[in-house]
């Protein structure tokens, strides 16, 4: 092969890549269109919560939870139901969006009679002993524009729908020690923007977590996922998390979202 | 037996027929060789302390169980300590557990989850406001000693840290991890050294590393190691043994031609039918390699003797001459020796012992049948070369004999001359010997293994002294429901037993859901030290839980709950491996459990290490009496068969038995314990001994039934010949053994000089013993006639 056909065909060969990945919004696009999604101002639904550990042990917790912005500040309210004996405990977090400010969390033991501030968590930390970390929590549906660097690096489906792959590395690696990984993997459906997929590595860059996003549907028009599957490769621990009776529409009023109410239970 | 009687035979024939083909036989010999052998490399070593119990054995079972649910067994301790003013909370030193932390979790073979230490524990700590759940520090360790001096007065409020994590006396901190594969945890505990090599240590700092899973980790490579370096030791110095012995190179080399077919045979079969390479299996080959050389040694006397006397002769007509009159003494002696190893195989419950018996059974019978086919075959087609040190007298045909043989020959006639001592000090070494035995401790310490500078040992030492100890007894507590051991009562149960437990010698803590519910409770009431204490309300329980996961890591507190709240465990810390300070604890806990803790609803089985290890060592010690027992009936029985007199049998086993008597003494004045590497000399002893006195009664059954000679003269003629036979066979396995005691391993030194001086034992009594009750006794299985006038007493008869 002389030297100008080995460019020819080289250029064939990446011309076809080059015009696919031409067509694929880039991965700060996507990010930008699953924040631009709605949400809602207000939200009151039920959480059930079944972990699972590698034994096959599980543990469930269900609970009503409720969540409101407050411009870039989010409060949110869970109340446990069952099983009986924390019934009637309540976690109450005020999130705020300057990052140096550390979020407020309380916590009320009914065994105790008594509302308890908890250290604020770190970002990484796991969510109430399941297997999304607070932070995910707190992002719900959305992601953390300034934390990653992202690259659009394929197409796939997910439950039949179609996807972007996108890939997110931590900006730096106080930022990936911060949060517990080395790169995530989403799959954000192409039509709606919401992710269904999501893989995650740890900072050794091992495996660690996949979540599954489903049983995605419109609740007063605002699309809604009301199923959560996290397995954790590492340890084995699943959790599922499901949501019901979403209710975007009634509103919640502020007081529910401060100290004395936590006593009052629902 | 004249010639031409031995020439009607059928052994004769059976010797006359191999030595007609023997390079068919000799190939025949070499090809089973290298088949047995070509299975050696698929051995697989087994060195774990778990291979001495079987599968089934309930202690690993729950110890298993243990390890399933809570992920415990036998971790890596990796100690830092500072012996500075403030201990290991300086900036540099934290920092040094924060880098080793780190280094660790990439470690292969480290499960990164399942590291404890400083850096990665919570501290709960309570204030005005609530509870405070965060690790001692977050991205970085402390920079200033402001801040090491923070770390400290938090980590010296946590009751539970104190001497599990932290020394009470700040000088040391440990660093815990759980090894994923145990069977790889040599090479893991490889790693950890070479990472402290490489440690940024600073002045004042010294890291260690220790702890059950180094020390199981690397107790089966140093003693491998170890055996490897010595057993090609002793087959030089058999071979040695072996030429000084004849003084030609076929009498050095071919019996070394036996010891290979006996090692391919005994290795490979157990190779090919998967029977692992455990850490006593070394103790197997130069027991292999003794049995293999001394049908040799006695079968290359009987050649150059024959060579000697019928100068004339071919050699096919002087090998099968030998072998017509050896065969007998070589099989009796197979026989009793297989007997005494088949005693083992039946009384032994671990399974690298009954292998052992097993294995040297089927090295027994191979050497038998190469030196009863391939070496006379062998023999038969070199030329005949006499050997130096069979000579015949110038003017008898009776044979002039070398120094070896001059000095059994005098020490023959000191047996004859005083049997009535000879007896005498037998009895009193019977006396001594039961005397001895029954004060023989059964005890066992696996860290004793390696020798005192060893850095495992120094390791071991610093880190018992400090801290409350690495050998470790798990509790698992079993209730029936999920969320029942959230019940006060339950934990109060187990709070309880662990004070119990606490106030046992070399118990230095405890461990369990309710140090931390004590802490976290605490912390809820505003940090008074008064809150340490349980909670009263089962529902509060589960809410301190739920609280806790609010902050802290779900997989926290897996190492003392399972998932559903229904198992607990308590990990109790020993400083101290021993047996007996193992074997105290153990029963009192299992006794305090039986009558205190048990109940409706709730149960405690002990597990863990500590466990494990008081189960089989405390079986050893109940089967040792009987193996020995059971041992010694089978070479009576068998040699009873072979004598055809249930008296012969005794007579044979006497010596033996004098023997294990005598080493059990020398054990007990020395202090020696009954333990793994000693309780297995009493059936090799057994087992290698009793040829020696075999040899002797077949001997003196020959020379007195036979050979017509008198009773002296039959027992001053038994040391020349047969006595110097058995010379150099006692010679070729003492030597073989007491090279063992050369060892670095302290287990192997003192089986290999307890089975020196049970040779040595057996060797002597079976030479002066037996003569000595022939003599006395005059029995009628060796053809004495007690209605005739006792032999004439003529020392001085032989030339």
């Amino acid at each position: 092969m002389n030297y100008r056909s080995g460019w020819l065909l080289a250029g064939m060969l990446l011309a076809p890549a080059l015009a696919i990945a031409a067509e694929w919004p880039n991965g700060d696009e996507i990010a930008r269109r699953i924040n631009a999604r709605d949400e809602g101002v207000a939200v009151t639904r039920n959480l059930d919560m079944r972990m699972t550990d590698r034994h096959g042990k599980t543990r469930t917790r269900e609970t009503r939870a409720f969540r409101k912005y407050y411009g870039d500040e989010k409060r949110t309210l869970i109340i446990y139901l069952k099983p009986r004996n924390v019934k009637g405990t309540a976690f109450l977090t005020w999130d705020y969006p300057d990052a140096d400010k550390d979020d407020d969390q309380w916590l009320y033991l009914p065994a105790m009679r008594k509302v308890r501030r908890i250290s604020a968590s770190d970002r990484g930390d796991y969510f109430l002993g399941t297997d999304l970390s607070y932070e995910e929590i707190k992002l719900e549906s959305r992601v953390a524009i300034d934390d990653y660097r992202r690259k659009t690096i394929g197409e796939d489906e997910v439950d039949g729908h179609h996807c972007y792959v996108v890939e997110s590395i931590p900006v730096d690696a106080k930022i990936a020690r911060e949060l517990g990984y080395a790169k995530v993997e989403q799959c954000v459906d192409s039509e709606i923007w919401m992710v269904r997929r999501a893989r995650f590595w740890d900072t050794h860059g091992k495996p660690l977590k996949t979540a599954y996003f489903r049983d995605i549907r419109r609740v007063q028009g605002i699309w809604t996922q009301h199923r959560i599957e996290v397995e954790n490769h590492k340890s084995g621990h699943k959790t599922l998390f499901l949501f019901s009776d979403v209710d975007y529409a009634a509103g919640v009023p502020d007081n529910r979202f401060s100290r004395n109410a936590l006593k009052r239970g629902l | 037996m004249t010639d031409e009687s031995l020439k009607m035979t059928r052994a004769w024939r059976v010797f006359w027929w191999i030595t007609a083909f023997p390079k068919r036989v000799i190939l025949l010999g070499l090809v089973l060789m290298l088949g047995s052998g070509v299975f050696i490399p698929s051995l697989v070593k087994d060195t774990r302390s778990d291979a001495f119990l079987p599968d089934d054995e309930p202690a690993l079972v729950y110890r298993d169980k243990v390890k399933q649910i809570f992920g415990l067994s036998d971790p890596m301790v990796v100690a830092v300590l500072n012996d500075g003013p403030r201990g290991v909370f300086n900036p540099h030193t934290l920092a040094l557990v924060d880098w080793l932390t780190r280094e660790i979790a990439k470690l292969e073979n480290v499960d990164p989850d399942r590291i404890t230490s400083l850096a990665t524990e919570n501290d709960i700590r309570g204030d005005a406001e609530g509870m405070r759940v965060e690790p001692f520090w977050e991205d970085a360790p402390p920079s200033t000693q402001q801040q090491a001096d923070a770390v400290r007065a938090a980590v010296m409020d946590f009751p539970l840290y104190l001497g599990s994590l932290v020394a009470a006396n700040g000088g040391g901190t440990l660093i815990v991890a759980e090894v994923a594969d145990q069977a790889r945890a040599q090479q893991l505990y490889q790693d950890l050294l070479a990472l402290a090599g490489r440690a940024p240590v600073g002045p004042g700092e010294v890291i260690h590393v220790a702890g059950e899973g180094a020390v199981s980790g690397y107790m089966g490579s140093y003693i491998d190691a170890d055996a490897q370096r010595l057993n090609p030791l002793a087959a030089i110095i058999i071979t040695t043994v072996l030429f000084i012995a004849f003084r030609t190179p076929r009498g050095a080399l071919l019996p070394n031609l036996v010891v290979l077919a006996t090692v391919a045979a005994a290795l490979g079969l157990m190779a090919a039918f998967g029977v692992r390479f455990f850490v006593i299996t070394n103790g197997l080959l130069p027991v292999l390699i003794g049995i293999a050389v001394a049908d040799s040694i006695h079968i290359f006397s009987q050649y150059y003797e024959e060579q000697a006397r019928h100068p004339g002769d071919d050699a096919r007509v002087i090998v099968v001459r030998a072998m017509t009159r050896l065969w007998r003494p070589i099989s009796m002696t197979t026989l009793t020796t297989l007997a005494g190893f088949f005693g083992l195989y039946l009384a032994s419950v671990m399974p690298p012992m009954k292998y052992f018996g097993l294995f040297a059974m089927v090295g027994v019978s191979a050497a038998w049948v190469y030196s009863v086919s391939v070496l006379p075959a062998w023999l038969s087609l070199l030329k005949l070369r006499p050997s130096p040190a069979y000579r015949l007298a110038p003017k008898s045909d009776t044979q002039r004999v070398d120094a070896f043989g001059r000095a059994m020959t005098a020490f023959g006639r000191g047996v004859v001359r005083w049997p009535g001592l000879v007896l005498g000090l037998a009895a009193v070494v019977g006396v001594v010997g039961i005397h001895g035995a029954a004060h023989l401790e059964l005890n066992e310490m696996r860290i004793r293994v390696f020798q005192r500078d060893e850095p495992i040992v120094r390791a071991d030492h610093a880190i018992n002294a400090r801290f409350d100890g690495v050998y470790y007894l798990d509790i698992l507590v079993e209730t029936p429901e999920p969320e029942d051991i959230f019940a006060p009562a339950n934990l109060r149960r187990i709070e309880a037993l662990q004070a119990y437990l606490e106030t046992l010698p070399h118990v230095g803590g405890s461990t369990s859901v309710v140090d931390y519910l004590k802490q976290m409770n605490r912390s809820l009431n505003a940090g008074r030290a008064d809150a340490h204490a349980l909670p009263e309300d089962k529902d509060l329980i589960a809410q301190y839980f739920l609280l806790y996961s609010a902050s802290g890591d779900p997989d926290d507190f897996q190492e003392e709950v399972d998932y559903d709240y229904r198992l607990a465990n308590v990990r109790v810390s020993m400083d101290s491996g021993k047996y007996t300070d193992e074997k105290l604890v153990v029963e009192s806990a299992q006794d305090y459990i039986d009558r205190h803790f048990n109940a409706p609803g709730i149960g405690a089985t002990l597990s863990g290490r500590v466990n494990v290890d008081y189960h089989w060592i405390k079986r050893l010690g109940e089967t040792n009496w009987g193996s020995v027992g059971l041992a010694l009936l089978m070479v009576w029985l068998m040699a009873s068969l072979a004598f055809r007199s249930l008296l012969a049998g005794v007579v044979t086993v006497l010596p033996v038995t004098l023997t294990v008597l005598l080493v059990y003494a020398v054990m007990a004045f020395n202090g020696i314990w009954l333990s793994i590497g000693t309780s297995m000399f009493a059936a090799i002893a057994i087992g290698l001994g009793v040829d020696f006195a075999v040899h002797t009664v077949e001997r003196l059954e020959v020379l007195l039934r036979d050979e017509r000679l008198s009773l002296d003269e039959s027992i001053v003629a038994l040391f020349p010949s047969t006595g110097r036979a058995l010379l150099f066979n006692f010679l070729a396995l003492a030597l073989g053994f007491g090279v063992l005691a050369t060892s670095k391993v302290v287990v192997l030194q003192e089986f290999g000089a307890i089975v020196a001086l049970a040779v040595t034992v057996s060797f002597l009594s079976s030479l002066t013993l037996l003569p000595a009750i022939a003599k006395v006794f005059q029995p009628r299985f060796l053809g004495c006639d007690k209605s005739a006038p006792p032999a004439r007493a003529n020392p001085e008869a032989m030339p």
